[in-house]
């Protein structure tokens, strides 16, 4: 029952009034965050990492702030897919399928609300799942050695493009590019620069926030010139803003599934909030059969995507706290941002720091809360926020990040360096590259070079470390079936079209 | 297609010189068997050969419905996009923040479709507006270069 002590502990950090003013505000910035186009919960929580740094938030306030944005984030990417059809980022692509329509048909204000409280229970499984299972991983993870991390983020890599489905080499690539540019600046083992060209800048290395915000922010205002049509119009969210008992309890038994199922898919590296919400609703679809409604506002088509994500957001977290290995692009800002407290995460760190693991777990649920509330008597000063037109909102998604990258370090070559790596993340993006793997891929890179130094070091270079224990043996296979899935994809694929040829 | 195929062959001929200057790299003293050279070359390699794969076999890109093909115009608003940032950068220190945002965000809102007036009122607000915010505020310091008269 420590657990529930420490859990409790939690509460008490989070329910200290200057954290929840931290999570109201973090909540409000990342839902009008997510609801800006061009901007989701990475560009968010990246921005304010040097904020957060420059107020000298301590550093569970921090995290706490950090994690409230991230959901704010993912809820308010909800709103412009049901109200605009518009889906801010990847996962809420099966949102816009059902929530457009409803929208449509009068009920935007019960397909919102009815969102925001699928969400609300999917990150409410999600969290308990993460109270019970988290601190077992975390003792379990002390077992680890260098040599288990080490293929623990080769599985975490693999993983990535395992799981990306149709072009598992661009995810590969990309994640590479990503390992490689950690590699950037001076060597902490022997004080060897590599890859500098004697540029004093870049002797620290390629700095996380340049590389996120020119990959995400700046590639993404180069996309918005390309769209020229002027915003579509946003249904008027009217009438009953409120879903009733009914409806409530009609889709109750499709968040109950749907919340496990974004768990289990938020706790696997590399699979995340978009695979979950597809998948999601896939099931739903084929469970409710020919009586659903699915693709003209069925509402459990609208809670099944909905649930998935909130449920995955919040898993995902699980392994970046227990193991300190990010399983989407967002946890791997926020490993960047307690990189700058100084804060390693990791199995140790449910033991050395428990205020800041179950003050973080305890303000999901509070901040989880506070969207639900929030939703309700704010839905219209949001919508009016969808209608800022573009030529305004442009120039200053621009100017605010060149505050954020200035802010980290103060000098102009960040800024400089910043575009460069925009333009080059604008081509990957032109090219169908995904471009999370490089993020994850650069804050696994250092860690994966130091493991397996150190795990080398141990050996004295015999490499039968990586695979002699049962865990790393374990790791290898199941990375071996990662490697192959794509592979039996195409396979079945192609048997499949061959079949559909025979058949005529 | 093409384009493709001369992105990997792009980056593979960076690879090939990344891993040529990565060559050197040597600890003067080392006790620990793995150097500073192996993981990048490692990397670069395994890029490598999977770019070596991308020239021959070359993915088939996937375009979403709403996605206009790329055409000469759009091509220069990237241009100068690009341009107006790289002066953004440039101009941030020296003129200052305020001066820096107003000269770059002005353009820009232009080529995003807005009008001159509605462009210059708001980007001047905001402009003086963030500086407030982030300098006086949240205590993130940014330079006001050509303003600095005004400060005291």
């Amino acid at each position: 029952m420590d657990t529930l002590g420490y859990l409790g502990q939690g509460f008490g950090v989070a329910l200290s009034p200057y954290n929840l003013v931290t999570a109201l505000c973090g909540t409000l910035i990342g839902t009008v965050v997510g609801l800006l186009p061009g901007l989701g919960p990475i560009n968010g929580v990246a921005l304010l990492i040097p904020i957060a740094f420059a107020l000298g938030l301590p550093p569970e306030s921090a995290l706490i702030l950090l994690a409230a944005v991230y959901l704010g984030c993912e809820y308010g990417g909800r709103i412009s897919s049901i109200l605009l059809n518009i889906p801010g980022e990847a996962s809420t692509v099966m949102t816009t399928l059902d929530g457009y329509p409803m929208a449509r048909k009068g009920l935007a204000g019960v397909a919102l609300s009815l969102s925001a409280w699928s969400s609300f229970i999917g990150a409410f499984i999600a969290t308990c799942g993460m109270v019970l299972f988290a601190p077992l991983l975390a003792k379990w993870a002390i077992a680890f050695g260098p040599a288990e991390y080490f293929v623990l983020m080769v599985f975490a890599i693999v993983c990535l493009g395992g799981m990306a489905g149709d072009r598992p080499l661009k995810t590969f690539i990309a994640a590479l590019i990503g390992l490689f540019l950690s590699t950037v600046g001076i060597d902490a083992n022997s004080g060897v620069y590599r890859f500098t060209g004697d540029n004093i800048h870049l002797t620290d290395g390629i700095q996380f926030v340049v590389l996120v915000l020119g990959l995400f922010s700046i590639s993404e205002i180069l996309l918005l010139l390309e769209k020229t049509h002027h915003g579509q119009e946003a249904v008027k969210a009217t009438g009953r803003m409120m879903f009733n008992f009914k409806e409530a309890a009609s889709v109750f038994v499709v968040n109950l599934r749907c919340g496990v199922l974004g768990f289990i898919m938020g706790v696997l590296p590399g699979a995340g909030a978009t695979l979950a919400s597809a998948v999601a609703y896939m099931t739903e679809k084929r469970m409710a059969g020919a009586k659903g409604t699915f693709g003209q506002g069925d509402m459990r088509g609208l809670a099944a995507p909905e649930t998935a994500i909130g449920g995955a957001a919040c898993g995902a977290l699980v392994p970046m706290l227990t193991l300190g290995v990010p399983g989407s692009g967002t946890t791997a800002v926020m490993i960047g941002a307690l990189s700058l407290y100084n804060i390693t995460p990791g199995p140790l760190l449910f033991q050395q720091q428990p205020d800041i693991v179950w003050g973080l777990i305890a303000s999901l649920f509070i901040a989880n809360v506070m969207l639900v509330i929030l939703n309700i008597p704010m839905i219209r000063i949001f919508t009016r926020i969808l209608a800022v037109p573009n030529w305004a909102l442009v120039p200053v998604i621009a100017i605010i990040t060149g505050i954020g990258v200035y802010a980290v370090h103060a000098t102009t070559f960040d800024l400089f360096l910043m575009i460069g790596i925009g333009i080059f993340g604008y081509i990957l993006r032109k090219l169908d590259f995904p471009l999370s793997p490089v993020l994850l891929g650069f804050i696994l890179g250092g860690l994966m070079e130091q493991n397996l130094r150190r795990a080398l070091s141990i050996s004295n270079g015999a490499l039968e470390i990586l695979w002699s224990s049962p865990i790393t043996f374990g790791c290898w296979v199941l990375t071996a079936i990662m490697l192959l899935m794509p592979l039996i994809r195409i396979w079945r694929k192609r048997s499949a079209a061959q079949r559909a040829i025979a058949d005529v | 297609m093409l384009l493709q195929r001369i992105f990997a062959s792009v980056l593979l001929l960076a690879c090939l010189g990344l891993a040529l200057m990565a060559w050197p790299y040597q600890a003067a003293f080392s006790y620990e068997p793995v150097g500073p050279r192996a993981f990048p070359l490692l990397m670069l390699g395994l890029m490598g050969s999977a770019l070596l794969y991308m020239v021959f076999r070359p993915a088939p890109i996937k375009h979403s419905e709403d996605e206009p093909p790329l055409d000469r115009e759009t091509l220069t608003k990237i241009g100068i996009c690009v341009a107006l940032l790289l002066v953004f950068a440039g101009t941030f220190e020296p003129l200052g923040f305020i001066v820096a945002s107003i000269l770059i965000g002005v353009p820009m809102a232009r080529l995003y479709g807005g009008r001159w007036v509605p462009s210059i009122v708001i980007i001047s607000l905001m402009a003086v507006g963030l500086y407030l915010l982030f300098d006086k505020l949240m205590d993130v310091p940014l330079p006001l270069g050509v303003l600095d008269v005004l400060e005291n």
